[in-house]
């Protein structure tokens, strides 16, 4: 063969007309399915899913039990009925900042123990890796949400709110557990080191659990804090939910932003994926 | 590309940086043979294979795979060749079921599970279908990565170093699958190897590569006929000046790597003994004799020698890391 011939040019591809894509319904299930299976197979994730949100309540929940409710009513901007009934929809909504960690960590092991290569030797796509891991990894986040709020009704928390707040309240920490899932895996996609993830997500943990309005009310920050607490996500989720934990009402804009969150981080994120995520 | 060709690259450069790790190929492999790549270490034989199956990005030249052209649809390549990697490639916290589940998907298969049945019967691992595949030996294990790569029927199935790591007997078993797979499904099999015995035995055309170059291509009978000379290595204690070496008649060529000397020599059964004759009461350390072999086809076209080792120094960081990855 001669090498100057450009082997297109010389012989037609005859098998293949021009729309090269094959449809990844099917592969993405696969992945996903496969996430499902090792996550809920591990009965050590398992457990520690289900004893964390535990953890945070009776620990951090339990902090400020000795404050009068007066006092707590005016530190919170808010009329509770106890510090952990503030609490729920923060420590929710952040809890939902690490999960994306998971999806990292699987992905940084497919690649290093050879097993991307056997995914992307076959017809799927680098996007179709990303969603599926991202999907996997807020779903396995999702867990904890049905555990907490029974931890909350074990500890004595009295919510408010009917059905259907209930739900958009859900589809909220979803949405914003999704965005968090994509985030992790775009920063990550390039990344090879086992340890990145949780660099990571120390580094982003602490600032955005912080600067947002899980935890305390935003009304009692500086004014830079409050910028940024302005600006994440956490602080929409929370409000969302205390709104409907506390008053029985939502503020549905505050989906929105969810909404806008999670979409512009799976568009981002695939297009990072599709380019830089590694095979090896 | 003929018809019968089942792979056809021209001009095949893939960069890594500033290193060229696979050189201008032009390859061509017919269909339903069993095609070896064979070089050293380090040779580009890997990288060829993730170029041609897509995993790759192609740096310059073309490829034909399966009648698809890799650069500019990759995916329908990828429905039909198949793969089973050096390293043994497996998901371990699943069971060999599930592994072939996860395969039909992303494959895309909608029924599989009667071929999956009786892949799994074929390689003897019906009955520990439903076990961890982590729980497997080695042996097991490559099988059950060729029953995958072989679920979704493919037209060309790629192993790289098939055979790498494992013992003798587990290699010559390997060996009778690949022939089965290649004989009863039909299938064109390009592996890569480095073992002279493997590439003699088991294919019947054979590139020899060396620096991301394709040498020469042939069967491994034609190749060895290309190479009409014997080759004598002999290592000697004190240096011995290389118009000695020379003037023993029958010596064609003489080549120095430190106190070892290799000859290319018309007959080895003529020459030894005129060499003794010429060395003695010098000390010779040690003689070896090499008859036409796929070995000496790589010594006379690279002027180096190919060894169950490898020519330069083993990689053992690689090798131990693939081997962890297997049994992870």
């Amino acid at each position: 063969m001669n090498g100057a011939t450009r082997m297109a040019d010389a012989v037609p591809t005859v098998r293949s007309p021009s729309p090269t894509y094959v449809p990844q319904g099917s592969q993405f299930a696969g992945l996903y399915g496969r996430e499902l299976l090792k996550t809920f197979r591990n009965p050590w994730v398992l457990l520690i899913t289900l004893v964390q949100p535990f953890m945070w309540l009776a620990f951090f929940g339990s902090s400020f039990s000795g404050v009068p409710l007066a006092a707590l009513d005016v530190l919170l901007h808010a009329q509770i009925q106890s510090y952990l009934q503030f609490l729920l929809p923060g420590v929710l909504s952040t809890s939902m900042l690490s999960i994306g960690m998971f999806g990292s960590m699987s992905t940084i092991q497919d690649k290093r123990f050879g097993f991307m290569k056997r995914i992307l030797i076959t017809p799927t796509s680098k996007a179709t890796v990303y969603l599926a891991k991202a999907l996997g990894s807020a779903t396995r986040g999702m867990v904890q949400i049905p555990v907490m709020i029974a931890a909350a009704l074990v500890f004595g928390v009295r919510l408010e709110g009917d059905p259907l707040l209930w739900a958009g309240w859900i589809l909220g920490l979803v949405l914003l557990g999704f965005g968090f899932s994509c985030f992790f895996l775009a920063v990550t996609a390039s990344s090879t080191d086992w340890q990145t993830p949780g660099v990571i997500s120390n580094f982003i943990t602490m600032p955005l659990m912080f600067a947002s309005g899980a935890l305390f009310p935003s009304a009692n920050f500086p004014g830079w804090m409050q910028t940024i607490s302005d600006y994440n996500p956490v602080t929409y989720a929370a409000l969302f939910g205390r709104g409907i934990v506390l008053n029985g009402t939502a503020d549905w804009t505050y989906l929105g932003y969810l909404a806008i969150f999670a979409a512009a981080m799976v568009a981002i994120g695939t297009l990072i994926a599709a380019r830089y995520l590694k095979v090896e | 590309m003929a018809a019968a060709d089942a792979i056809a690259a021209s001009g095949l450069t893939k960069f890594y940086g500033h290193l060229r790790a696979v050189d201008h190929v032009d390859l061509r492999v017919p269909a339903g043979g069993r095609f070896g790549l064979l070089g050293p270490n380090g040779a580009g034989k890997t990288t060829m294979i993730k170029l041609l199956t897509g995993l790759s990005e192609i740096s310059e030249g073309d490829a034909v795979v399966a009648g698809y052209d890799v650069r500019t649809d990759p995916m329908h390549v990828k429905q039909n060749v198949g793969w089973v990697a050096s390293e043994v490639i497996l998901d371990d916290d699943l069971s060999a079921w599930e592994n072939l589940w996860l395969q039909a998907k992303l494959q895309r298969l909608d029924r599989w599970t009667d071929r999956a049945e009786s892949l799994l019967a074929y390689f003897e691992l019906g009955d520990r279908r439903k076990d961890k595949v982590g729980t497997y030996s080695t042996g097991m294990r490559k099988k059950l990565e060729i029953a995958l790569a072989l679920l979704h029927a493919p037209q060309i199935i790629f192993m790289d170093e098939p055979t790498i790591g494992l013992d003798a007997g587990t290699r010559r078993t390997l060996w009778d699958l690949i022939r089965g797979v290649n004989a009863e499904f039909g299938i064109t099999v390009l592996l890569t190897t480095h073992y002279i015995e493997e590439a003699d035995i088991l294919c019947d055309r054979v590139a020899v590569i060396d620096h991301g170059r394709i040498v020469a291509t042939g069967s491994p009978s034609e190749l060895k006929a290309k190479v009409r000379t014997d080759f004598i290595e002999i290592e000697l204690a004190p240096p011995v000046p290389e118009d000695r070496l020379r003037a023993v008649p029958g010596v064609l060529e003489a080549k120095s790597a430190g106190p070892v000397w290799t000859l290319r020599v018309e007959s080895a059964e003529v020459v030894l003994p005129r060499l003794l004759a010429a060395l003695s009461g010098e000390g010779i350390r040690s003689i070896r004799v090499d008859k036409p072999s796929l070995e000496t086809v790589f010594l006379d076209l690279t002027g180096k020698r190919l060894d169950a080792e490898g020519t330069g120094p083993v990689d053992y960081r690689k090798f131990y890391a693939q081997m962890r990855r297997a049994r992870q």
